[in-house]
């Protein structure tokens, strides 16, 4: 494999000759010039953010896409194309010597160097008009000037292979440079073989050149350059994206770099990414250490500390958490020893979020003082960030502030003022990795809020608009909290489908399909809790605790719902212990007060559940507090629910009553099938109430009776959505006693005929 | 063949050797010469069949050692020679330079030095008187000629690794093979002993091969002579023995003093055929020699790269670069001889089928001497000198043996002003062969650059010796006389490059490059008349010199003037030496007075349109002087 140059940078560089020459119209200027910029350019400076552009650029370049860029533009000479013309240049290269005149008269596309324009001043030697010399500084310029180096450097046998290669790759236009070139037939690409009229079944011309007359053709127009960029580009897509490479292209990577003696030192990295996101953690780490054996000391610059911060984030990815945390404070100390300040603000980020994922590992480092307080913290990113212009971070570090600010209840204006900060610093400063995390940042304060609409088509924003450029991660969290906002709305079809939406190429990523399944398991078990489903509940419960690492949110999912599944198997004391635990969890560590707000109001219905609801009274009165001081809508209905179901117990119907129908728009807002069950549920009760707290057979009694009804109808349609078969059962049974009440014994009959058939069909389902 | 998979051979001859031995066998290596009668009665352990010797005694021995040799030949092909040839002679032979006298000399006067080390060898030696007896084992001459040619070839080994990189500080070409003595030696009392014994009849050819090349290394070139002769007649198809004694010939006359002493064989007629050649003798006579080989052998590509190389040597490039691509073309992976292939395109400077040879040579085996010489010809061809020198090298890396690549060098450092190395380059292809006149060549341009005439004469003068119908080197010998005040000589020598010029008729010598433009053929150099015109001019002999310029002038129009025929050879018209002839003319008529002749002289030079401001000059004088008779007249 060559270091540089390759039979397609010969191409380039005869239609930058025909260029010079002023072969090429005015009107075909502008395409065939931006034919070779795009390809001359080095792959960094084309907007490597933009990823659709590196798409369209093939990294080595066929023949044909040199017949399709010139070959409908005229050339300054009548009744040919630019493409015959650049056959004839291509063909005209006709032995190896011609190759090295080529090479040896590039430079004179070039203008002469300063000193020597002068000396030709004096000398008033002219040139010629009509030749377009290119400076030496333009990206033309440098690059013929760079191929030029290049050839220079080739050992003669190195050139033999790029001469030999580049016959191969020339071969396909011989019946095209045959119909304007009549002496020209198969062996024509030599002339050494013409002269001496040798054939290509010749012994001779076997020697040099078997290969090609035998069709054997290994996939060499790739020289260790392109090959570079490719890694790097792939290497790029794999620490933005964060997914995997994919299986064919791995294969196609290793047929390239087979051709190849010397490998790529950044292949090991490739290998170490890919066997990282494999979790497959003893090859990862071998290949980690590879690559930056082989690199540690690279253009004088040390990258001890990117090899830390690699082992650091490894470690953490694989639960090593004292180990990452080790490693990363050696990051933190060299990259301040060498003033690496890119590299220094993104491992303290790194660390910052470290700590609030894992709160209990960061005693040691809060001793040493690497971090101070988290709002310090932040502060001192954001400051950092703008200082070294890393806008990346500092958009990240907004979202942070907001999130602290949520989840320890301050404002929600404040939240969404940093929100929007660092939307306007994505725009405009085009981070687009960012996007991601800042709208589903905005997905939740929506739902926080409780305007599940909004929230939900935030998730959907970032799915049509943001997928390509965004990290994978970030796509698949969406697309699971959508699938459980659709799970939440009884949807449970949609949501299943939603998530088979993932590309099976993202699941290649161990922790991206550890996340995945965890959601899809968790939509499961709340599908298997409705329809009372306990025992494959139960199998799917145990299956989700198994994965050791996930994050905070999941876990306190999980922990809600064996405590609901205990509820519904009516072992109240074990569900209470595990609340008991989980809430001695939340209230040791700066817990999101979202959480906080939940287990309270789980207590508390609990208690209700247990037959003792006043107990809970306090609790969920403080519940409801807290979640209205934090804004915390869908909690605060919870709470407000829980309270009525205090109240009921206590007889004040009518108050609860009131409550509930003032709550009752809000909680159909939020679009959460359980909780508008339950709030129906509960004024169906209220107004049962009071219709037994008025006097029988009277008007308002009836009155409080239909509304009742209605209500349980309504909660019952509610339930039915969920599939909830408890719900439902107990909205029959309900409904039955009001008929049998009402001395309606047939409807009530038919109820009860309802009840039992739900209660078979859940049966049958089972 | 993979080193590692030769290994397993002698694996498998170390097992077979590590069997128990017979009683027989260990005899045999008895050094006591008395006892070898003793057991040529017993049995040998391995049948005699097993050797085709017909030789009884050779091949009983051989049979005995055969293991042993087995095991001992798998050493060689590994390229392990000291073990190798610790097979056979397990004692250290001593070692040291040869010094040019001859062994027999030494051993007669022994220094203090040698005679220690003989004495550790050879605990036969009682005595001074005694000098010569053998203090090898007796062994078949086979078992002798391996473990002593590994010797020999460890100690060439050793003093490659000592002359360390190519020109580099310890490649002095002072580094010696240090095991030459012990070898000497040893095979000295051998051959006294066969000698002593009668035995003599019973010599195979190979270990006088070996002396041969021992003598030959220690400078004793007669005594080498002799006895590679001796060998030829043994063993007549041992080419390499032939080759050594090629290179003992220095010049023509000693290849015709030898011819009595060969045999009368095939051989002899192909080496007479291949010394002649490498002593450029591209006469009719060989050409015949050659006709008659090739009646025998039609299809030899060895007689036809013969033929090409004569045909070079005579400047028929065209001739032989048609022999070479015929050659190329029968076996396109054959490297031999490749290098003067590329030697003849680059005079021809035919750039696309050197890059061509270049690609084919690669092809086969990029590591060969004879490519890298390819490769460096066509860089510098290029004019990529230090490509060119870098391909050199890796040639002479290759093999230090290499004249080609040598001499190629010492022009390549000649290109880059490097005269230092240049000349050492060329010292050291002197020292390969003497008989490459090109090098000669180039040591003297060399000092002629660094103007030390005197010194560039004599390599001039070597160089002409061996080439002595090459004008080119005559003209560099005139020129060199010229400088350094012998005018005589150097009219002398400038007539005999005329004579050479005529006689060749065309072409140039390598190196030159073809550049200059060459006078075509049948006509004088009229660089060299000029030349002859100028000495005699410094020698005050102005009619000399005038004819002599005359005859530079006419040189213009061409030879057969007189002849009035239709082939009347083109000359080489109006040049930059003509021009200066006619204007010395011209000015020697004026200064004598033939003032209409100079007139006509001046205005041709003016029509030539060189040097006219001088020829305007001249004119103008003319004019003044022709007016300034007429005046006082009217």
């Amino acid at each position: 494999m060559s270091r540089y140059l390759t039979p397609s940078k010969i191409g380039l560089l005869a239609l930058i000759s025909l260029y010079s020459d002023s072969v090429v119209p005015s009107a075909a200027t502008i395409p065939i010039l931006s034919f070779l910029v795009s390809h001359v350019l080095p792959i960094s400076s084309v907007a490597s953010q933009d990823k659709s552009s590196l798409q369209s650029r093939h990294v080595t370049l066929a023949v044909e896409d040199f017949q399709k860029a010139t070959i409908s533009h005229v050339s300054g000479i009548p009744g040919r194309t630019i493409w015959d013309l650049l056959l004839n240049k291509l063909w005209k290269l006709n032995s190896f010597d011609a190759l090295h005149d080529f090479f040896d008269t590039l430079s004179l596309l070039l203008q002469k160097p300063p000193e020597q324009q002068q000396q030709d001043a004096e000398d008033v030697i002219e040139s010629n008009p009509n030749h377009i010399r290119l400076s030496r500084a333009s990206p033309m310029g440098s690059f013929v000037r760079r191929a030029q180096l290049e050839f220079t450097r080739l050992q003669f046998h190195d050139g033999v292979t790029l001469w030999r290669n580049f016959v191969a790759y020339r071969a396909p236009t011989l019946p095209q440079w045959k119909k304007r070139n009549q002496s020209a037939n198969h062996n024509s690409f030599d002339a050494n073989l013409q002269d001496e009229h040798l054939d290509l079944g010749d012994r001779l011309t076997d020697v040099v050149y078997g290969e090609l007359a035998h069709g054997v053709q290994h996939d060499a127009s790739v020289s260790a350059e392109d090959l570079e960029t490719l890694l790097e580009y792939q290497i790029d897509q794999m620490q933005r994206m964060g997914n995997r490479l994919p299986q064919a292209m791995k294969a196609k990577f290793r047929a390239m770099l087979d051709t190849g003696v010397t490998v790529p030192n950044l292949s090991h990295y490739v290998t170490f990414l890919d066997a990282w996101r494999s979790g497959d953690y003893p090859s990862s780490f071998d290949n980690l250490h590879r690559y930056f054996d082989y690199t540690m000391q690279n253009r004088d610059r040390t990258f001890y500390q990117y090899a830390l911060l690699n082992l650091a984030i490894l470690h953490a990815d694989f639960g090593c958490h004292s180990e990452a945390l080790t490693a990363m404070q050696e990051t933190i100390s060299t990259a301040r020893e060498n003033n690496d300040m890119g590299c220094l603000n993104y491992s303290l980020s790194w660390l910052y979020h470290f700590g609030k994922a894992h709160p209990e590992e960061m005693d040691d480092v809060q001793k040493r003082g690497v971090l101070g307080t988290e709002k310090e913290t932040l502060a001192f990113l954001k400051a950092k960030a703008k200082e070294a212009s890393m806008w990346g971070l500092l958009s990240t570090s907004l979202l942070s502030e907001a999130k602290l600010g949520l989840s320890n209840g301050d404002s929600v204006a404040q939240a969404f003022e940093s929100i929007v900060r660092s939307s306007h610093l994505n725009v405009t400063k085009d981070v687009a990795n960012a996007i991601g995390s800042q709208m589903s940042m905005q997905s939740s304060i929506f739902g926080r809020l409780g305007v599940s609409c909004q929230a939900w088509l935030s998730g959907e924003l970032f799915l049509q608009c943001y997928t390509d450029q965004s990290p994978v991660e970030d796509v698949v969290h969406c697309v699971c909290r959508s699938a459980l906002l659709l799970a939440q709305r009884g949807r449970y079809e949609d949501a299943l489908a939603r998530m088979e939406e993932v590309d099976e190429e993202t699941l290649r990523t161990l922790r991206h399909s550890q996340y995945w399944t965890s959601n899809l398991g968790l939509i499961k078990l709340r599908r298997h809790l409705h329809r009372d489903n306990l025992v494959a509940a139960e199998a799917v419960l145990a299956q989700l605790q198994a994965p050791p690492s996930l994050g905070q949110d999941l876990h306190f999912s999980i922990l809600t719902l064996e405590i609901d599944l205990n509820v519904r198997r009516g072992d109240y004391s074990k569900a209470m212990e595990i609340l008991e635990n989980l809430a001695s969890k939340l209230t040791d560590g700066e817990a999101d007060i979202f959480q906080r707000i939940k287990v309270m109001t789980l207590k508390a219905r609990i208690y209700d559940k247990a037959g003792i609801p006043q107990k809970g009274f306090s609790v969920a009165l403080r519940a409801a507090s807290l979640a209205h001081g934090a804004r915390l809508f869908p909690a605060l209905w919870e709470a407000v629910g829980a309270v009525c179901g205090v109240l009921i117990s206590l007889k004040e119907f009518s108050a609860a009553a009131k409550l509930l129908e003032s709550i009752m728009p809000h909680t159909l807002e939020c679009e959460d099938c359980n909780l508008s069950a339950q709030t129906f549920s509960l004024l169906a009760d209220a107004h049962m109430g009071m219709a037994g707290q008025a006097k029988a057979e009277t008007l308002p009694r009836k009155e409080q009776l239909t509304r009742a009804l209605d209500n349980i109808g309504r909660s019952f349609d509610e339930f039915s959505r969920l599939e909830d078969v408890k719900g439902q059962c107990e909205m029959m049974a309900k409904k039955a006693t009001i008929m049998h009440l009402n001395g309606d014994p047939v409807l009530a009959n038919d109820c009860a005929a309802k009840y039992l058939d739900i209660k078979r069909a859940a049966k049958d389902q089972i | 063949m993979n080193i590692r998979k030769l290994r397993m051979f002698f694996l498998a001859a170390e097992l077979s050797n590590s069997l128990p031995e017979p009683l027989s066998t260990s005899t045999s290596f008895n050094s006591d010469p008395d006892s070898q009668m003793s057991d040529v009665d017993l049995p040998p352990s391995l049948p005699i069949s097993l050797s085709s010797n017909p030789n009884l005694e050779e091949a009983r021995l051989e049979a005995q050692e055969l293991p042993k040799y087995l095991l001992a030949k798998s050493y060689f092909d590994c390229r392990e020679y000291d073990r190798c040839a610790a097979v056979f002679i397990p004692s250290i032979l001593p070692r040291g330079p040869l010094t040019p006298t001859s062994p027999n000399a030494k051993t007669r006067t022994p220094t203090k030095a040698a005679k220690g080390k003989a004495k550790e060898s050879s605990p036969n030696t009682k005595t001074d008187s005694i000098p010569l007896s053998n203090a090898l084992p007796r062994l078949s001459q086979k078992s002798l000629f391996l473990s002593m040619y590994a010797k020999y070839m460890s100690g060439e080994k050793r003093k490659n690794e000592d002359s360390e990189s190519i020109l580099g500080p310890a490649d002095g070409g002072g580094t010696v093979n240090k095991e030459l003595v012990g070898l000497a030696r040893s095979l000295e009392g051998w051959f006294a002993d066969r000698a002593a014994k009668g035995l003599e009849r019973g010599n195979q050819g190979w270990l006088e091969y070996l002396y041969g090349i021992v003598l030959a290394k220690g400078k004793t070139e007669e005594d080498a002579k002799t006895w590679l002769i001796r060998s030829v007649h043994l063993c007549p198809f041992n080419w390499g023995a032939w080759l050594e004694l090629n290179e003992l010939l220095n010049r023509f006359e000693e290849l015709q003093s030898i011819v009595r002493e060969l045999p009368q064989n095939l051989m002899t007629l192909v080496f007479h055929l291949y010394a002649s050649q490498e002593l450029y003798q591209s006469t009719e006579t060989t050409h015949n020699q050659l006709n008659d080989l090739e009646r025998i052998f039609p299809e030899s590509q060895f007689l036809k790269t013969q033929r090409a190389l004569l045909f070079y040597h005579s400047k028929d490039f065209d001739e032989a670069e048609s022999i070479f691509s015929a050659l190329l073309h029968a076996d396109p992976h054959r490297i031999d001889a490749l290098d003067h292939y590329s030697n003849i395109l680059y005079v021809m400077s035919a750039r696309p089928k050197l890059a061509f040879l270049a690609q084919v040579a690669n092809a086969t085996d990029k590591f060969r001497p004879e490519t890298c010489c390819v490769v460096g010809n066509y860089y510098s061809l290029k004019s990529e000198h230090e490509k060119a020198v870098m391909y050199f090298r890796r040639a002479l890396t290759l093999d230090r043996d290499f004249l080609q690549a040598w001499t190629l060098m010492g022009h390549e450092y000649v290109e880059m002003k490097n005269t230092h190395a240049a000349i050492e380059s060329y010292r050291r292809a002197v020292d390969v062969n003497r008989k490459d006149y090109r090098a000669w060549y180039g040591l003297g341009q060399t000092y002629e650059v660094l103007e030390m005439h005197l010194y560039a004469l004599f390599y001039y003068q070597r160089a002409a010796s061996l080439r002595p119908y090459d004008p080119k080197m005559w003209h560099a010998v005139a020129s060199c006389y010229d400088k350094v005040d012998r005018p005589i000589q150097s009219i002398k020598a400038y007539k005999r490059a005329l004579v050479a010029g005529t006689y060749y008729d065309q072409g140039s010598s390598f190196g030159s490059g073809a550049t200059n433009g060459e006078p075509p053929q049948g006509v004088l150099d009229p660089e060299m008349l000029y030349q002859i015109a100028l000495v005699h001019e410094k020698l005050e002999q102005q009619d000399e010199a005038a004819s002599y310029m005359e005859m530079t002038l006419a040189q213009e129009e061409g030879p057969g003037e007189d002849d009035d025929d239709e082939i009347r050879r083109p000359g080489t018209g109006v040049t930059n030496i003509t021009s200066k002839a006619r204007m010395w003319l011209a000015r020697w008529e004026f200064a004598r007075g033939g003032l209409a002749r100079a007139m006509e002289l001046a205005n041709e030079l003016c029509q030539d349109g060189v040097e006219v401001e001088e020829a305007k000059a001249l004119i103008r004088d003319l004019r003044a002087r022709m007016e300034s008779p007429r005046s006082p007249s009217r």
